[in-house]
């Protein structure tokens, strides 16, 4: 399938906007960024993020009053498969719309289109579910990934991709599950096996030039694939969704079933992520796998409690802290192709995002609603007013 | 990223030698930046640490263990703050580089180990006359002063954060699920003016030329701040609502403004969403117009398309220049 959009006029944009990000980092001057923008002139409607949301909110509650005022003038007393059929009729008609009127106008990813694409998607996967009285699970998800994918594939859609890679996942689930027994037991396995071969996939797709207006859809899925390839070894997962899904029964002092097995792949794969990254010193699988360790330190933290959770933070703080120093000594120069030092300013990385990340996440936000009760306060820990 | 683009660049002469050789080994990834990386362990280190420690000092009260562990903490702050105090840039009203990378953690480490350190000692031995607010407000201080002294964005906004929780006002809309931003009454009115006060001091700085990369965040917190109070007083004075219809398109020509010159449309976002509930509100008490549901329809129809049309057709207004 073709992407909707003038590859060459979605190069040009692609040139600008790095050259923009060298320019944040004072790897060029601004009159050289300008010759750049002058050389690559691109008519697509492009705004920035805020600009983005702001169209994608606003279109999003136009499209509601204008699904209410056809359906209450069409469709008060129609059936359901009437209703159905409208639905996909309405969701077909929708991308129609959003090719001739906005992707014709130069529109690409400018939150209009995001809003619109979303909206039909919803009424194409919600109409055909409906036909079934939602009673299909298999034709709903199969749907999902039709339609998601091709949102995903025509449109250039992250989001999509993300839907239409996590459907993917719920159907594999699902199938297996349906057969039972011993496919049931197998499911971990196989998320292992077909997700680490699409990232492997994913990875080679990338370095295709004729796939290069797709790189960013394959990057979400490289790091959705690594995320559910683990998810697949995860003792964590594979005990909770055995216990509540499969109605498997675990009897006192028992396990579940290669218990050893999940254990050492929670512990192996977030190193063997981080070995690989380093090697092939790829960022993608380095961030994922520090993302990873973390999941697995709570999966052990969760089942092997030492009690004291106050201690095991302030260590595993002192940890971290520790080893980030370390590595920033260590990488003062490049060494093996790191660096600490910044070379390219991340959009989302901006000092104003961090600050505002630091409010959130740190204390001083509790209000104190004490004002007007003199000597009380809501401080301590339960029970430490009695020791004295 | 695109492989060979700094040739082509370099081959227009739209690129130097010189920044050529810099630029290839970033885009063939030759060189890897773990910058972010870093920064985020440090960064979840600071947080981990600062949460066990906080929680540290109030458990075993009494016993041997709980006095070292007070003693220890109090020395490594002292040692944090040392090493701040030792390394420190000088002032300057323009963004300062720290000397080091991991300085501004250190600064953020020994400041929120003083928060804990403090409110320990005062819920112990009642320094601050046990008064809770007080604490808050020595708290905000403090981080004002960090923030200012040693250029810390994420300081700053702690000291905002702790200064209106002085006021009783939670400025968190991650928490917004875990209940009403103004419980008590007359909160909302407070936090406007607060919102107004904190926007002026801010206005009044920057054009003093004092530290001008605070602005947004100053801003950011009074837009959030106002908006929220505002739409939140149209519905509690419900019988003077007029004020506060005023008040939000104030604020929205105030977002406007803010959002132009400081080229973040953030604040757009804000004024949109609170203009639009407060128009939708004022429409629908005086002119009772969706008691027809069509009209109600119509209603978003024009009004949202209407504002797309305008953003679209202004587009080059909504431009970020940089």
């Amino acid at each position: 399938m073709k992407c909707a959009y003038n590859e060459d006029a979605l190069r040009r944009l692609e040139v600008i906007k790095e050259a923009k990000r060298w320019a944040k980092s004072t790897l060029i001057s601004r009159d050289q960024f300008a010759a750049i923008g002058e050389e690559y002139k691109v008519s697509l409607y492009h705004p920035n993020l805020m600009i983005r949301l702001l169209l994608f909110m606003a279109t999003a509650l136009g499209l509601s009053g204008v699904t209410g005022l056809f359906g209450t003038i069409l469709f008060s007393e129609a059936s359901r498969i009437f209703i159905c059929l409208a639905c996909v009729l309405y969701g077909a008609g929708t991308i129609v719309a959003l090719e001739k009127m906005f992707l014709k106008n130069n529109h690409f990813k400018s939150g209009v289109t995001e809003a619109i694409l979303y909206y039909a998607s919803g009424f194409l996967i919600g109409g055909i579910a409906g036909l079934a009285d939602f009673d299909l699970v298999a034709l709903t998800t199969w749907t999902c990934i039709v339609v998601f994918s091709f949102a995903a594939v025509r449109y250039l859609d992250l989001l999509s991709t993300a839907a239409a890679i996590f459907s993917f996942a719920y159907a594999l689930f699902y199938h297996l599950y349906e057969v039972g027994g011993i496919a049931q037991r197998l499911i971990p396995f196989v998320f292992i096996i077909v997700f680490s071969s699409s990232f492997l996939m994913c990875q080679k797709l990338r370095k295709k030039k004729n796939l290069l207006v797709w790189t960013n859809n394959l990057i979400v899925a490289e790091c959705l694939s690594l995320l559910l390839a683990y998810c697949g070894g995860n003792y964590f997962v594979v005990r909770e969704l055995s216990l509540n899904l499969l109605g498997l029964q675990i009897e006192e002092g028992g396990d579940i079933p290669f218990a050893y097995l999940f254990y050492t792949l929670t512990v192996l794969i977030p190193w063997l992520y981080l070995y690989f990254g380093i090697k092939k010193r790829d960022i993608i699988l380095i961030r994922v796998s520090l993302f990873v360790f973390a999941f697995s330190a709570f999966t052990f933290k969760y089942y092997f409690s030492l009690g004291a959770p106050e201690i095991a933070l302030t260590l595993t703080g002192i940890i971290v802290f520790v080893i980030a120093l370390m590595l920033m000594n260590y990488l003062k120069k490049v060494r093996k192709g790191f660096t600490r030092e910044n070379l390219l300013s991340e959009k989302w990385a901006a000092a104003n995002v961090q600050a505002f990340v630091v409010s959130q996440t740190l204390g001083g936000n509790q209000a104190s609603a004490t004002q007007d009760m003199p000597g009380g306060g809501k401080f301590g820990g339960g029970g430490s007013t009695e020791d004295f | 990223m695109i492989k060979n683009l700094p040739e082509e660049l370099f081959a227009k002469g739209l690129i130097t030698k010189d920044q050529f050789a810099k630029i290839e080994p970033i885009v063939s990834g030759d060189v890897i930046s773990v910058f972010y990386e870093l920064r985020t362990l440090l960064y979840l280190g600071v947080m981990l640490f600062t949460a066990g420690a906080g929680i540290l000092i109030y458990k075993n009260i009494g016993e041997l263990g709980h006095i070292v562990a007070i003693i220890s903490l109090t020395a490594i702050m002292i040692v944090c703050f040392w090493h701040v105090y030792k390394k420190g840039p000088a002032y300057s009203n323009e963004v300062v580089k720290g000397p080091t990378p991991f300085f501004d953690y250190i600064l953020l480490l020994a400041g929120l180990l003083f928060v804990s350190i403090q409110g320990y000692l005062q819920f112990q031995y009642a320094i601050l006359d046990n008064n809770l607010a007080t604490s808050t407000l020595v708290t905000a201080a403090l981080f004002f002063y960090l923030a200012y002294r040693y250029d810390h964005v994420g300081i700053l906004s702690l000291g905002i954060t702790s200064f209106v929780s002085f006021w009783g006002i939670s400025v968190s809309p991650v928490k917004w699920y875990s209940g009403n931003f103004f419980e008590q009454s007359n909160l909302h009115v407070i936090a406007i003016l607060l919102a107004i006060v904190l926007s002026s001091a801010a206005t009044f700085l920057h054009q003093r030329g004092i530290k001008r990369h605070f602005t947004f965040t100053y801003f950011n917190f009074s837009l959030l701040m106002f908006f929220c109070a505002a739409v939140a007083g149209l519905f509690i004075d419900e019988s003077i609502y007029g004020i506060y219809l005023l008040l939000i398109y104030a604020g929205c020509a105030f977002s406007y403004y803010a959002a132009r010159s400081s080229q973040s449309f953030l604040f757009l976002l804000y004024a949109f969403l609170a203009a639009y509930i407060a128009t939708t509100f004022f429409l629908a008490v005086t002119l009772h117009v969706f008691s027809n549901e069509y009209l109600w329809f119509w209603y978003s129809i024009l009004s949202c398309g209407g504002l797309v049309y305008f953003i679209i057709k202004f587009k080059n207004h909504f431009r970020q220049s940089s």
